[in-house]
């Protein structure tokens, strides 16, 4: 799909709702729905910028299984550790997606402004993604942090709070910067559809389109994180809760061997 | 009553039971083993090298070309391709064969190996990409599951890895 | 070898001599049933193994009958399944080809036997692509007779009968473990074990989580590539560069620690009870398995003595005090045979507790010995023949 003419300033004044709107009118047609296939001079001028958003929804949504393979054991244990009930665990999965898509349009936007020399900065991806995954790996350990004291009651309130999420006996207190922390992390995770969209998303003509192009991948992806909602439903007992700060702890050991053998293979060899 | 009635059930389910283990060498084992084989399950491709594409026949032995290999989801391989020369009694001591992998009529690899007369012996080989589809690869054995050259009982495996960009199309 | 509990445990009720070797007879009948084949047709080496396998089981089901008592006997055969299957699986690897390395050749030709242990991560590869995540084959060839068809047919007939109590009566790893533990009388680390016991019992949970999420994302058995330690005892992948030069070291630092030096230490099944994930997976069969262990509270005075001999810590204060077991318990009878006061008892869901324990106790150990002696019989008869074949006789 070639990039649109330049400077189509009817563009960028398009309100998004109509851009969906095109977006949709765009695949429609392709698929051979849509009997008329007219479009006014506006219309005409939107349309790459469409049809960039329908490619970059479609490519979310094909590709949403590996961001689910690469991000869902993230997801999954802190989904776990938060109260139970669909409220609690709305208002988490919503702050994990927003900075996972604040990650994403970050990623955009440098994507965009880097443009054509993204294919000789690939030989650094290794530093970027190793460098991710030591992160992530920290965040997870920081956010499950707080094992119960030897002789505590599983009643007795942690003495740091801060950092003591959950303790055995107490369902935890929901805390916002872990959600967006992992959010964050994970969204500007360097998996390979990742690399796809952002390939794309640098061809096109302006960043408000670059910008569009990830909203829409990312919508695509997120669909795919959706049914972590029905965690809300699981009981939250003890073990259970223990059993996934475990289980982060366990992932954080691999992300973090992961991220340093990477970046050590990047030492030797250069 | 409802005591009894559970008793009853409990005895008879643990009599069955006994019934079902007594049967397991002899009947259970097997029924089991069958629906998991009809169950339409196959191995990884990044270990059985994926579905045959085509076979070349050269008369003694057959080169079989299997269907490009690339990793699911977050899979640690190499997109690769498999080709197997079987059987292996069957080859020159000295392989040197140009193979068309993707069914273009051009050749696309050179394969070349020296069977050693020893079949538990360590086999290495070459492969020189005619094209930047494919990777070469120079003295190669069982390194890793998308590159290797290697004997298999009576087949001799080799496995190409793809040029990642030409993978993606 | 001492039992860690035999000080405390109950004196054995002795049955009849008699009566016990009516209530052995069906078991003998079943072994000889299963072993005439080896007779008939195995050689001079299997048919020695397949005599004392006979032996071997019905003496110690006769040994139950005639005690009461379930632990100690079961004890010896599972140590005995989980030392000497090494030695006949090793031999057979060395005999084949001359290395216990798996090389990879090996692994693209479908001829490596699979190991129930990887079970739970195949599930979702195998649910959302109908694809199996293991080098193995699906059906049975001459090279490989353990195809994956076979051994999860056998896995799951199995877990019919026994549940949970497949860790203590089929797994071939589970005996060495047990052994280790078995060692010297003194215990070491009690305290430690007592008071993170409830957090120790849900490690393999997280495990089995973990291992299963990233067997589906990176499509590999996961376990058997970086956790297995019995991998050191068996076969591994061959080490052919830095990565699978780690994953040994990692192998052979986990069967170390949890199989030989914790187990001796701790006189538990730290293995078992606090890494292997399959354990967790198997645990979830016991909510359809119809046997359990129950305390009668009537008779229960909370001397503790339950928890304490039991090697999985799969009792807490609580759970006596609820009449149960936790979710991970093996029906081993260890608890049973060390209560004096006969409260921890063997029970048929659905029936009353502490109502005719011993039938319900007889119902299981018939199923779950005749399976035992199917399959660990083999297993040790197999063994023995590769030692008696090794042996210098004339």
């Amino acid at each position: 799909m070639e990039a649109g003419p330049k400077g189509p300033e009817p563009c960028e004044r398009l309100k998004w709702a109509e851009a969906l709107r095109l977006a949709h009118k765009a695949v429609t047609s392709v698929t051979g729905r849509c009997a008329e296939n007219r479009y006014t001079m506006r219309e005409m001028a939107a349309l790459p910028l469409a049809a960039s958003a329908g490619e970059a929804l479609v490519l979310g949504l094909t590709t949403g299984p590996v961001c689910l393979a690469s991000c869902g054991p993230v997801v999954l244990p802190w989904m776990l550790v938060q109260p139970k009930g669909i409220g609690p665990h709305s208002r988490q999965l919503f702050l994990f997606l927003a900075a996972r898509l604040a990650g994403y349009m970050v990623f955009a936007a440098v994507a965009w402004l880097v443009g054509a020399a993204i294919p000789r900065a690939w030989s650094g991806r290794s530093w970027a993604y190793g460098g991710i995954e030591l992160l992530l790996a920290c965040a997870l350990v920081v956010y499950a942090a707080g094992w119960p004291r030897p002789g505590r009651a599983p009643s007795e309130p942690s003495p740091r709070p801060s950092i003591h999420l959950v303790q055995i006996g107490q369902t935890p207190r929901p805390r916002p910067s872990g959600a967006v922390a992992l959010g964050f992390l994970t969204g500007i995770n360097l998996c390979p559809p990742f690399l796809v969209a952002g390939v794309r998303a640098a061809q096109l003509a302006h960043l408000s389109g670059a910008l569009f192009f990830f909203l829409c991948f990312f919508a695509g992806t997120a669909f795919w994180f959706l049914p972590f909602l029905s965690l809300g439903f699981l009981q939250r007992t003890p073990a259970v809760v223990t059993v996934a700060r475990m289980v982060a702890v366990l992932l954080a050991c691999w992300y973090g061997f992961s991220g340093a053998s990477l970046l050590i293979e990047r030492i030797i060899n250069g | 009553m409802r005591r009894r009635i559970l008793s009853i059930l409990a005895y008879t389910g643990a009599a069955l039971t006994l019934v079902v283990a007594a049967s397991v060498p002899f009947v259970l084992m097997g029924v089991f083993s069958k629906a998991i084989a009809h169950a339409g399950l196959h191995i990884d491709a990044a270990y059985s090298g994926g579905t045959v594409a085509r076979t070349i026949d050269r008369g003694g032995y057959k080169i079989v070309v299997y269907q490009p290999v690339k990793p699911r989801l977050l899979e640690p391989i190499e997109p690769f391709v498999q080709i197997v020369f079987e059987p292996a009694d069957a080859l020159p001591a000295r392989m040197n064969e140009e193979i068309d992998l993707d069914g273009d009529g051009q050749p696309d690899v050179r394969v070349s190996f020296s069977l050693p007369s020893d079949p538990n012996a360590p086999l290495r080989g070459d492969v020189a990409a005619l094209n930047g589809k494919y990777i070469s690869l120079t003295d190669m054995g069982g390194e890793s599951f998308s590159r290797m050259v290697v004997r298999a009982g009576k087949q001799i495996v080799v496995r190409i890895p793809l040029n990642r960009d030409s993978a993606r199309r | 070898m001492a039992s860690p509990s035999s000080a405390l445990a109950r004196p054995p009720v002795f049955r009849s001599i008699g009566r016990s070797i009516l209530l052995t007879l069906p078991i003998a009948l079943w072994s000889l049933l299963m072993f005439t084949p080896s007779f008939r047709s195995g050689g001079r080496d299997l048919a020695i193994g397949a005599v004392l396998v006979v032996v071997f089981m019905t003496s110690l089901f006769f040994l139950m009958m005639r005690t009461g008592e379930t632990y100690r006997w079961r004890r010896i055969f599972f140590v005995a399944l989980g030392f000497l299957f090494p030695v006949g699986f090793i031999a057979s690897l060395i005999a084949e080809r001359g290395t216990m390395s798996i090389p990879i050749s090996r692994m693209v030709s479908g001829d490596t036997p699979f190991c129930f242990m990887v079970t739970p991560a195949l599930i979702l590869p195998a649910a959302f692509a109908r694809t199996i995540v293991f080098p193995g084959s699906i059906l049975p060839t001459a090279s490989n007779p353990h195809s994956i068809a076979v051994m999860i047919g056998l896995w799951f007939a199995f877990t019919l009968v026994l549940g949970k109590a497949w860790c203590s009566y089929a797994c071939f790893f589970g005996g060495m473990d047990e052994g280790f533990a078995a060692f010297g009388k003194r215990r070491r680390l009690h305290r430690f074990v007592t008071k993170y016991g409830s957090i120790l019992r849900l490690i393999p949970w997280a495990i089995l989580l973990c291992v299963v999420l990233l067997s589906a994302a990176l499509f590999e058995p996961f376990y058997c590539i970086w956790l297995c330690p019995f991998k050191t005892v068996t076969e591994f992948p061959a080490v052919r560069d830095l990565e699978t030069a780690l994953q040994f070291g990692v192998f052979v630092t986990l069967f170390a620690g949890l199989v030989v030096v914790l187990p001796y230490l701790t006189k538990k099944r730290t293995q078992c009870g606090f890494f292997c994930p399959f354990g967790a997976f198997q645990s979830l069969f016991n909510k359809i398995n119809l046997f359990d262990i129950r305390f009668d509270r009537e008779k229960c005075f909370d001397c503790g003595l339950c928890q304490t001999s039991c090697p999985t810590v799969a009792l807490s204060k609580e759970s006596v005090r609820e009449g149960k077991t936790l979710l991970n318990c093996m029906k081993c009878g260890a608890c049973v045979d060390a209560c004096k006061k006969d409260a921890a008892v063997w029970h048929l869901k659905g029936t009353p507790v502490g109502v005719k324990p011993e039938r319900a106790r007889l119902l299981f150990l018939y199923g779950a010995w005749a399976l035992a002696t199917m399959f660990g019989g083999s297993i040790l008869a197999n063994s023995i023949a590769t030692m008696v074949h090794w042996l210098p006789l004339k």
